[in-house]
């Protein structure tokens, strides 16, 4: 079934295009074949349509236009009730009633899936998590589900193509033939090539702010378990919590440093109460397992047990960075900081971090240290 | 009657004497300046005739021409005024042309007959070769300073005119120059917390390297730079009179009206056009804020608001240590060698500094750091970031060290520079730094480790070498650049890394 070749699809899209909600959307294609759906609104009398609201954009121009794109990204249309259709969102009251994808949803069904959220603007501990998680859920064979934005969701796409070879699933706000920066460009190719991009938009239809916010219940909905990684206050991603919450789907957070404001919206969740502490990887598995067997729905995952790293306690290289590890702990600080906490010089300091750093005991991230992560 | 007074005018930081003519005939009476005269200079004939009306002398109602020699070149300003009038006076025969034989004139006259003080008196009295010359009174300390001929000066044109026809005493040239109380400038105990820009500052201060302070609004950025001047060593003799002599060209007067000993501050805001900060302009060419800077400090307070086409202007200046404007009728060369101090938000939130603080999104990031080309930011050794002081800081804690015994420790750490026979450490040639600043095993390590490790670029690694030098200066003295040096320069830089979009890295 490729993409834009059916008059059907061709009509599908267009119908989509017009830029109504998902609830029109779905009332305008479920009246007899698209075909005719199109054919009645513009002339006007589909019943989905009686005042003929539609009548001056349904024009053959347009289902020229976005049939053309169509073809020339050779996206697939997923129409709810036609095979490829993402089982999980048959049953959702809500799901989109048509979906646009590149690539191939379908080995991704029988997953066991997990959507990896957060903030665009992530600290380095948000990315590193998302990077990490992404790449061990993939090596379990999980199929990881984020919306390919910058920042965490980056982040985990990237973990998760690096890792194993477990379908990927990337959710658009956009368009899939939207206009994007290179590096986005890259990242949707190589998530279509091990997976599906997904978006509600039809290629060449133009985007609009709440759309984002809509794909919120696409990412949840197809997850057995959403993960939080890193939220700000009110941040988008936190609608992906609530979605998922009203879906009964399992919510898990990452904690985060109440020092640290990206992690000020998801560390309020777990105030509030709205999702499980998630502490390791091997948390999300076992709340994957527990979502499975309750649904008993796609097959168990393959778990990969997570190579033990014993971390041997090295000795510090020095006397002075035996000092400065000591005034060093998880949380960031600036040099000034450990100036003070040391009494040492800044040469001696800035020597024991370099020390430290060499042997992988210290973190420096733009002039914060840390303590590695796992370490301490 | 002809009559030829010796003036001059001002090019730049440079007086051009001017040979001032004027011939007054019989014919219809008018007045005519020509000699490519601006309008100031234009505009003379109406304050001339008024001053010597008020002073009790006559105008001659007669054609009056005054060529203003060599004709091919602008003349600019008021200074001119003064030349004209006596010039007028000789013509007309109301002056005997021996009273004023080898003398010079310069000053603009009031309607009532007061001389007034004109800006670039030392750079024009220095062009004169007069034995004698005239400078209103408010003008004549400066004009003593300079120049070759006697200094005489008068408060009004009557009191002038008198003592040139001899009928009373030249009034008393005020006594120069008694070098001004060096003013308590801000001090550095003021600045709670802050370890690293306070070394950082302390290491600019005695390596002569350009600072970079990146921080959130309210990290005391302003608060540092303005307090480099403090640990600056005093200027000699002949640095303040060339601090003087742009200052005077640019008709920025300093208080005391003495020779400077304190480098000059200057912080132009960054809606400053091009020529307001380079020069140029006017027909005189006049110094902008970085020839002011001369000798001192140029603070650019949020450096990524400034234009990019002002900022890329800084780059000949900060690699030559002087301007050259060039225009269709002149070009002129102004000294900067100015210390550049600049401080900036990490990114338009200004919360960059903070791990995960930030709420810009990457394109807005991107094209802010972008701002600021690779080459100028180069050109800073030194680049620290700067996080908020805490509370405990700024309510109480130990007091931090006062000005005074840094600034002694950058004395001390010049003089080694100056003993290798360098100005500054940050003027060392990258083919010396071998010689200057020899590396211990361990320094040379870890910088290999670094280049080896993509971190430092090989540009870098000169600028970390000098920077290490002044720090090892600083420390002891002469000697190996030990590995601790390396390391703290390294640190000293590190703001860099906010600034720097991940491609440059």
């Amino acid at each position: 079934m490729t993409a834009g070749s059916t008059g059907e699809d061709r009509c599908t899209a267009a119908i989509a295009s017009l830029g109504t909600s998902a609830g029109r959307l779905g009332r305008l294609l479920a009246w007899r074949t698209p075909e005719e759906a199109w054919a009645a609104l513009r002339a006007g009398h589909h019943p989905a349509d009686p005042e003929g609201s539609f009548r001056t954009k349904a024009t053959a121009e347009r289902l020229a236009r976005i049939g053309a794109a169509c073809e020339a990204c050779g996206v697939r249309v997923l129409r709810r009730g036609s095979p490829g259709y993402p089982p999980a969102l048959v049953g959702d009251g809500s799901g989109p009633a048509v979906l646009f994808a590149l690539g191939d949803p379908a080995p991704a069904e029988t997953r066991p899936r997990v959507a990896l959220v957060g903030t665009r603007s992530a600290s380095a501990y948000g990315l590193g998590v998302a990077t990490q998680w992404g790449r061990q859920l993939a090596e379990a064979g999980v199929t990881v589900v984020a919306g390919l934005a910058r920042g965490v969701d980056a982040a985990a796409h990237e973990g998760a193509l690096a890792g194993g070879t477990a379908p990927v699933l990337g959710i658009l706000g956009t368009a899939p033939d939207a206009a994007a920066s290179r590096a986005d460009r890259l990242l949707r190719g190589a998530v279509a090539d091990r997976g599906a991009v997904l978006s509600e938009l039809p290629p060449g239809a133009g985007g609009a702010a709440w759309r984002f916010a809509a794909r919120n219940r696409i990412t949840a909905a197809l997850a057995h378990v959403v993960v939080v990684v890193e939220a700000h206050r009110g941040s988008g991603c936190l609608g992906v919590a609530r979605a998922a919450e009203e879906r009964d789907i399992t919510v898990g957070v990452v904690p985060g440093s109440i020092r640290n404001p990206a992690s000020a919206g998801a560390n309020q969740l777990l105030a509030d109460g709205y999702g499980a502490v998630v502490l390791g990887v091997e948390d999300v598995l076992t709340a994957v397992d527990l979502a499975i067997a309750r649904d008993a729905a796609a097959v168990a995952p393959t778990r990969v047990p997570e190579p033990q790293t014993a971390r041997k306690r090295q000795p510090a290289p020095s006397a002075v960075a035996a000092r400065v590890r000591l005034a060093l702990d998880g949380d960031p600080v600036p040099l000034d900081v450990l100036i003070r906490r040391t009494g040492l010089p800044m040469g001696q300091v800035a020597l024991g971090l370099e020390h430290l750093a060499g042997a992988g005991m210290a973190v420096g991230e733009q002039g914060w240290w840390s303590l590695p992560q796992g370490s301490g | 009657m002809l009559a030829c007074i010796p003036s001059a005018t001002l090019h730049g930081v440079d007086g051009r004497p001017v040979a001032v003519e004027v011939h007054v005939s019989n014919g219809i009476p008018g007045f005519t300046v020509v000699g490519l005269p601006d309008a100031a200079v234009r505009e003379s004939r109406d304050r001339v005739r008024a001053a010597l009306l008020s002073s009790g002398l006559s105008w001659p109602n007669r054609r009056i021409t005054v060529n203003l020699a060599p004709s091919g070149e602008r003349k600019s300003g008021a200074g001119l005024d003064l030349p004209i009038t006596i010039g007028v006076l000789i013509a007309a025969g109301e002056l005997e042309a021996g009273a004023v034989a080898e003398t010079a004139f310069v000053g603009e006259v009031g309607l009532d007959g007061s001389l007034r003080p004109v800006p670039g008196v030392i750079p024009l009295v220095a062009a004169l070769r007069s034995s004698i010359v005239v400078v209103p009174t408010a003008c004549a300390a400066e004009a003593a300073l300079v120049g070759t001929g006697a200094v005489r000066a008068a408060e009004t044109l009557g009191e002038l005119v008198a003592a040139l026809r001899g009928r009373a005493p030249w009034p008393p040239v005020p006594v120069v120059l008694r070098r001004p109380v060096a003013a308590p400038g801000a001090d550095l105990s003021e600045v709670r917390g802050q370890e690293v820009g306070r070394r950082a500052l302390e290491v600019a201060a005695a390596g002569g390297h350009h600072l970079l302070l990146v921080g959130p609004p309210g990290s005391g950025k302003t608060m540092l730079a303005r307090r480099l001047v403090g640990l600056l060593p005093p200027l000699a003799p002949d640095e303040g009179l060339e601090v003087m002599r742009v200052h005077s060209a640019a008709g920025v007067w300093g208080s005391g009206g003495g020779l400077p000993d304190r480098p000059p501050f200057r912080a132009p805001h960054h809606g400053s056009t091009d020529v307001a900060l380079v020069g140029g302009g006017t027909a005189g060419l006049r110094p902008g804020e970085i020839s002011l800077a001369h000798r001192g400090v140029l603070f650019l307070d949020e450096l990524g608001e400034f234009s990019t086409g002002v900022l890329d202007m800084l780059r000949q200046p900060l690699e030559e240590g002087r301007i050259r404007i060039s225009r269709a009728r002149a070009t002129v060369e102004l000294p900067a060698r100015f210390q550049l101090v600049a401080a900036m938000n990490p990114c338009p939130c200004g919360e960059g500094v903070y791990p995960g603080a930030c709420r810009c999104t990457e394109v807005v990031r991107t094209r802010y750091a972008r701002r600021l080309s690779g080459p100028l930011l180069d050109r800073f050794d030194l680049a620290v970031s700067l996080s908020r002081p805490a509370v405990d800081d700024l309510l109480g804690g130990p007091p931090a060290e006062a000005s005074a015994p840094v600034a002694s420790r950058v004395a001390a750490a010049r003089w080694y520079a100056a003993d290798r026979g360098y100005a500054t450490n940050a003027a060392v040639d990258a083919g010396s730094l071998d010689a200057v600043a020899p590396l211990s095993p361990g320094a040379a390590r870890l910088l290999e480790h670094r280049l080896r490790s993509g971190t430092l670029s090989a540009r870098g690694l000169h600028r970390v070498r000098r920077v290490a030098r002044t720090i090892a200066d600083l420390d002891d003295g002469a000697g190996m650049v030990g590995e601790e040096h390396v390391a703290e320069a390294l640190q000293l830089r590190s703001g860099r890394s906010t600034l720097l979009v991940e491609s440059d890295r």
